[in-house]
């Protein structure tokens, strides 16, 4: 065990914690706004994979052409899947939205496998690397990393510096004042899902520039945005963000002491001690 | 004197539970209207049917002659209607700005908001001074100052205020109906729902006496104050 391959690992580790916080943010910022779980945001991690594979082989697009497009497709979806599933149920306990959310999740996973089957893809990047000793920084990470901080902070930026961010963050707070301020609020929520969506399937698309994936990838991812988010405080963008990167983090430095295989154990260990202890996340959001 | 908001015959209520029996007020242009009645007269209930915020079962609110009943409170609001909600309803985690602009939503308001900001923080001063500040830890006093400029911000045609002395100090509330007497003097048309029956009463040009969900008293508001129910009932005399 030497210092390097600490390091090694841990950089590798933080570098993909920032695309754990980018679908951590989708996951809390949909909760935030409306308290809704979505359980579809694993299967839309993966339709942001397949997204960018497909634009990359069938349409012969750059992949990081495609990264944007699948912004936009995840936006489309997620405004389409508000008003289809999510509407009807919006004023409903939790258990109704979260039934909801996981039928779409079940359809998605249903008729993806029928489409593309489960056998793995993977996309044909290479960005080359920085080499230094045993530390390697891939070109494709370094990449994903940049576009992961560049969408937090269009986030950020639309959330604190727009009239419409402003306006979900008024819903977010007081619906019904919301509304009778003059705020078209349904019109709010389904953006605000959209957005959620976008930052999951974006998410997925930079995944697909760095592993192999099947329509069942986005489970993992799925399951870790919820440590995250719990890390960060439920309905908490920056806490998201920071709890990703963190989570990057320790699943690096972990995986040089144990077996891959036993990360997923660490992470609910995680989950249950903040559960236990921090039931705010980490960094205390309002209740 | 036109007629700017209508309600005729209203009957609304929470489910199964009907809390008003055909209620039918007329609001005329420029006047402060004040609607006075014990607690669960159904005041507020009104207030949020005539907003949009729950559905009418039978009969029409009608806005500058538009039949506005089946509108959705936001669009009820950018044609000009706007509320100064019970409990102030503020964006308790949004900026005093924050929550100011978002008043300016309609787009006549948006398009004036810096003119708007301008006279509003004229009249609330200590707004002014605390524009960065988070809503949520302002005193109850500036939080009610707040929800009222919230509502001005909107520029509307008519502003609704439920309960607006409800929980302030005797001060600010003497404050309060000083502003509400000179956006009177500014011409703009006001409904009062107050339980400070005396204050609401001194102020006013018609009021209206509601008890068990239909509207029992109706009448200039002075010659409202001199009835012997109404004395006996709400002043204490």
């Amino acid at each position: 065990m030497n210092l390097e391959a600490l390091l090694a690992s841990g950089i590798d580790g933080l570098m993909l914690g920032f695309v754990y916080g980018i679908a951590a943010m989708g996951l809390t910022l949909i909760f935030g706004v409306m308290r809704v779980i979505n359980l579809a945001h694993g299967p839309i991690i993966a339709l942001g994979m397949f997204s960018v594979y497909l634009l990359t082989n069938q349409l012969g697009l750059n992949p990081y052409l495609a990264i944007p497009i699948t912004v936009l497709l995840g936006l489309a979806f997620g405004m389409v899947m508000y008003f289809v599933a999510v509407n009807r149920v919006i004023n409903e306990p939790e258990l109704t939205t979260l039934l909801a959310t996981f039928a779409v999740s079940l359809i998605i996973i249903g008729l993806g496998t029928v489409a593309f089957t489960t056998t793995p893809r993977a996309l044909d990047v290479n960005l080359g690397a920085l080499r230094s000793g045993q530390i390697t920084v891939l070109g494709t990470k370094a990449v994903a990393v940049l576009i992961a901080i560049l969408v937090a902070a269009g986030l950020y930026a639309l959330l604190y510096r727009t009239r419409v961010g402003k306006s979900i963050r008024a819903v977010a707070n007081n619906r019904s004042a919301a509304e009778i301020m003059g705020i078209n609020t349904r019109g709010i929520l389904a953006f605000s899902f959209g957005l959620g969506t976008a930052l999951a399937a974006t998410a997925g698309g930079l995944i697909a520039t760095l592993f192999a994936f099947t329509i069942l990838s986005g489970g993992t991812f799925e399951l870790k945005s919820f440590v995250i988010v719990v890390l960060g405080g439920l309905g908490n963008p920056t806490g998201a963000l920071v709890g990703g990167i963190l989570l990057g983090l320790l699943e690096g430095v972990f995986t040089i002491f144990i077996p891959v295989g036993w990360v997923p154990v660490i992470e609910y260990v995680i989950f249950v001690l903040i559960l236990l202890v921090r039931p705010n996340g980490l960094f205390g959001a309002r209740t | 004197m036109s007629t700017l908001l209508e309600i005729e015959n209203v009957q609304s209520g929470y489910g199964e539970v009907q809390i008003l029996w055909g209620v039918t007020l007329k609001m005329e242009q420029g006047r402060l209207t004040c609607l006075v009645g014990a607690n669960g007269a159904g005041k507020t209930t009104l207030l949020r049917t005539v907003m949009g915020l729950l559905p009418a079962k039978q009969g029409a609110v009608r806005f500058d002659g538009q039949n506005v009943t089946k509108t959705s409170p936001h669009e009820r609001a950018r044609a000009g209607m706007a509320m100064v909600p019970e409990g102030r309803q503020l964006f308790t985690d949004l900026s005093v700005l924050e929550n100011l602009e978002m008043g300016a939503t309609p787009n006549h308001a948006r398009a004036a908001m810096k003119q708007n900001l301008e006279w509003t923080f004229e009249l609330f001063p200590r707004l002014k001074e605390r524009t960065n500040q988070i809503a949520g830890t302002l005193s109850g006093g500036e939080q009610q100052m707040l929800a009222i400029a919230r509502g001005l911000m909107a520029q509307p045609r008519v502003l609704m205020f439920d309960e607006p002395s409800l929980g302030l100090s005797p001060l600010f509330t003497l404050n309060l109906f000083q502003i509400i007497r000179k956006l009177k003097e500014r011409g703009l048309t006001m409904l009062l729902v107050e339980q400070n029956v005396q204050m609401a009463l001194a102020i006013s040009d018609y009021a209206y006496v509601m008890n068990h969900g239909k509207i029992e008293i109706e009448g200039e508001a002075r010659k409202v104050r001199e009835l012997e129910s109404v004395r006996k009932a709400y002043l204490g005399a």
